[in-house]
């Protein structure tokens, strides 16, 4: 419990939800970001517990910022947020580093589901 | 979950994505080749796509899809957006901003797309013929790579996602990243790549080299998540066949441009030196010294030829992408164009023909806009509809010229005569306007005056750009212009940058270097054959009056002295002749050319600097400078 996590998804749309299906379940969101930049940045302040990622976003995407966070701390556990038809990509983030994948429309529990896996 | 709270956080960042992709759009229409307003517009459509799905629009969710899918092959697209395929998605972007009201208002299921629906995936079907091959190449080359990997012992494990899970190849990722943190892994069966298929069923298989137990390496298959079953054991593996991509003949080999570059190099630095071996066996001479000088003279020669030419590209693979843009730019702007390509077997040294493909693709567009008529404005004037131009290259001395011209309505000379008039480039407006001047007019940076007059789209001119980079690769350009009868811009190249042939000279005690793509001749400078060109020193040659630069003074070097009738070399460029006066000429030289930086302050006369043979350093002068 008390688990902190960091945010990263350019939409305020999606931050939201995921912020709410996250907080729900007593977790801690200390920090969200908009681009892949901010990501790296936020994430090397805040040191969160789990990072949800975005993959498709401006200044650095997703899988770069993933990249970037994993070489300075090989430990990091992203949880990696794509859409439909992104397999190639996912496939590029888990390779880059990323723990698990949620496919949006995102289900509560699922996303729930993935992040216990990442938190071991 | 409930979403109605999301839904006004939902509505207006839609509209703010949407609003990005109509503006992306224009900016799309205005330059078909951009890349970046594609990006742009794929990354606001995606996110768009993303928020729907989560608010349960199917319908909208289905439309940025698609619209999505056909971006993306427009991203990957070496052509630029054709007008139908930008006016498509303009239709796409239009009826998303009209439909997410009604999605909010919980009517996203009645919300019928059906026929731009089918519009956007005939395009993408068009999209995808043209992009089909690149993709052939992509993938044959992620075989080979994946064809590496050895096959080596240890635990044979299987494992099966499940077929209904979301995305399987990233779960099989996730499974293999996992196995990957306990041991070696090896012989993954297909090969990783094939995670990223839409097709991969969810089946794979690998040897694992390892110490842990048999329910360690399953418990750490499982924890990827979606796994249906895993199967660790010894059981041979069923090699599957595997694509291989084998070249036909043994006649190519692909070689890194790097070290054909490299190479390159050495070869300048032998030439040099092979000059500087035969300048020493000259002042000591012994029969045996000459023939080995002799040998390696002509050695070296032949290896200079052999290097330069596995470095040459025919012009082609630059102009094959000009008949599509030349066309879709006629089609944004109402005209007819043909392109035609003429030697399109001509060699040029790779990295002369990387730099000019842009510079041309530029006179292209400005035959395209300034020069070639609507087509009514072609009937009226007695030409076929239908305007022409050609692209040609031909050799050229030692080199290579490309032109392009254009049956348009050429330069009106009066309106650059005022212009040429009001920048001091002439006295009068009643001057006649060679064409020399004219290109010179033209290629000002800022020109506009043209624009102002024809510009259809709203794109600079920029000759300046071309000329500067024309000359950057010691190159000159020269035009020719008539009205009502179009446009002729002609580019001449050296066919390989890295050896340069020069004419080196002295001046005080300093030595340069003048190309000899610039030099006509060279002559005696005698005063008595002297006359005066607008208050200034001129040649008169074979009854034409050349205007004379002494470098001497231009340098203001005042070491030694000038003889009575010191040489001069009269430089060339188009139908532009210029005597320059040195105080000695030392002959002709093979030189390597250095990058060079000006130093700040410094006269614009250098276009680089070389170390000769005796290791001591020479300015190269830019000749066009100097005309």
């Amino acid at each position: 419990m008390g688990h902190t996590v960091l945010v990263c998804d350019d939409a305020i749309f999606m931050r939201t939800m995921i912020s709410d299906i996250l907080a729900q379940a007593g977790f801690e969101v200390v920090g969200e970001a908009e681009t892949g930049r901010q990501a790296v940045e936020k994430y090397r302040q805040l040191k969160p517990d789990l990072v949800t990622m975005d993959i498709v976003m401006p200044d650095m995407g997703g899988i770069e910022a993933v990249r970037e966070i994993c070489r300075t701390d090989p430990d990091a556990k992203v949880l990696m947020c794509s859409a439909m038809g992104q397999q190639a990509l996912v496939v590029e983030a888990i390779q880059a580093g990323a723990k698990d994948f949620v496919v949006k429309p995102f289900q509560p529990s699922r996303v729930l589901e993935a992040v216990q896996r990442v938190l071991g | 979950m409930d979403l109605s709270r999301y839904a006004n956080l939902f509505l207006a960042e839609s509209r703010e994505h949407l609003q990005t992709c109509n503006r992306l759009l224009l900016e799309l229409e205005r330059s078909p080749h951009g890349t970046e307003p594609v990006v742009g517009i794929f990354r606001a459509m995606h996110t768009l796509k993303g928020m729907a799905a989560t608010m349960g629009y199917a319908k909208l969710t289905e439309l940025a899809h698609r619209t999505e899918n056909l971006l993306v092959l427009l991203r990957e697209r070496v052509a630029g957006a054709e007008a139908d395929m930008i006016d498509l998605l303009f239709q796409a972007v239009d009826a998303l901003e009209q439909s997410i009201d009604e999605a909010v208002a919980g009517h996203d299921e009645t919300l019928d797309f059906t026929a731009l629906l089918a519009k956007l995936d005939e395009a993408a079907k068009q999209a995808q013929s043209r992009t089909g091959e690149m993709r052939a190449v992509r993938s044959a080359r992620q075989t080979t790579d994946v064809a590496a990997i050895p096959s080596a012992t240890g635990r044979l494990v299987r494992v099966a996602i499940r077929p209904d899970a979301v995305m399987r190849g990233g779960r099989a990722a996730i499974a293999l990243k996992r196995v990957e943190a306990l041991g070696h892994v090896s012989g993954v069966r297909p090969a990783a790549a094939a995670f990223e298929g839409q097709d991969f069923d969810g089946r794979f298989s690998f040897r694992l080299h390892t110490d842990v137990t048999d329910p360690v390496i399953e418990a750490a298959i499982r924890g990827a998540g979606d796994v249906e079953s895993v199967s660790i054991g010894e059981a041979p593996v069923p090699a599957p066949l595997e694509d291989q991509t084998t070249v036909g003949g043994a006649r190519h080999i692909r070689v890194d441009l790097k070290r054909l570059d490299s190479l390159m190099n050495h070869m300048g630095e032998l030439v040099v030196a092979k000059g500087r071996l035969a300048e020493v066996v000259a002042m000591a001479p012994t029969p045996d010294l000459e023939a080995v000088s002799a040998r390696i003279n002509r050695l070296v020669t032949e290896m200079q030829t052999e290097v330069i030419g596995s470095r040459l590209t025919p012009v082609w693979q630059v102009f094959d992408r000009y008949p599509r843009l030349v066309r879709d730019l006629a089609r944004q702007l109402g005209k007819r164009v043909d392109l035609l390509i003429e030697g399109g077997d001509i060699e040029l040294d790779r990295a002369i023909l990387d730099e000019i493909g842009d510079p041309l693709l530029h006179l292209l567009r400005n035959a395209v806009d300034h020069g070639i008529e609507s087509p009514a404005d072609r009937r009226r004037a007695g030409k076929p509809e239908m305007g022409r131009i050609v692209i040609a290259a031909a050799r050229d001395r030692s080199g290579v010229a490309i032109r392009v011209t254009d049956d348009g309505r050429g330069i009106d000379r009066k309106k650059i005569a005022e212009r040429a008039v009001k920048e001091g480039i002439m006295e009068s407006v009643n001057e006649e306007l060679t064409d020399d001047v004219l290109l010179r007019v033209i290629g000002r940076p800022g020109f506009s005056t043209a624009a102002k007059v024809t510009d259809v789209s709203g794109r600079g001119v920029g000759i300046d750009v071309v000329l500067t980079r024309v000359r950057a690769l010691g190159g000159a350009a020269s035009i020719e212009s008539e009205v009502g009868h179009g446009t002729s811009i002609t580019l001449r190249l050296p066919v390989t940058l890295a050896v340069l042939r020069v004419l080196l000279t002295r001046v005080g005690q300093e030595r340069y270097a003048v190309p000899l793509a610039h030099v006509a001749e060279t002559v005696e400078f005698d005063p008595q054959k002297t006359t005066s060109l607008g208050g200034k020193e001129a040649l008169v040659l074979r009854n034409r009056v050349i205007p004379a630069t002494r470098l001497r003074d231009l340098l203001q070097v005042d070491s030694g002295t000038a003889s009575a009738r010191p040489p001069a070399i009269i430089l060339e460029s188009g139908d532009r002749q210029s005597a320059l006066v040195v105080d000695a000429l030392l002959g002709q030289q093979e030189i390597v050319v250095e990058p060079f930086e000006a130093p700040r302050g410094m006269l614009p006369l250098f276009s680089g600097a070389t170390i000769l043979g005796d290791g001591g350093p020479a300015l190269i002068l830019d000749a066009a400078a100097l005309l």
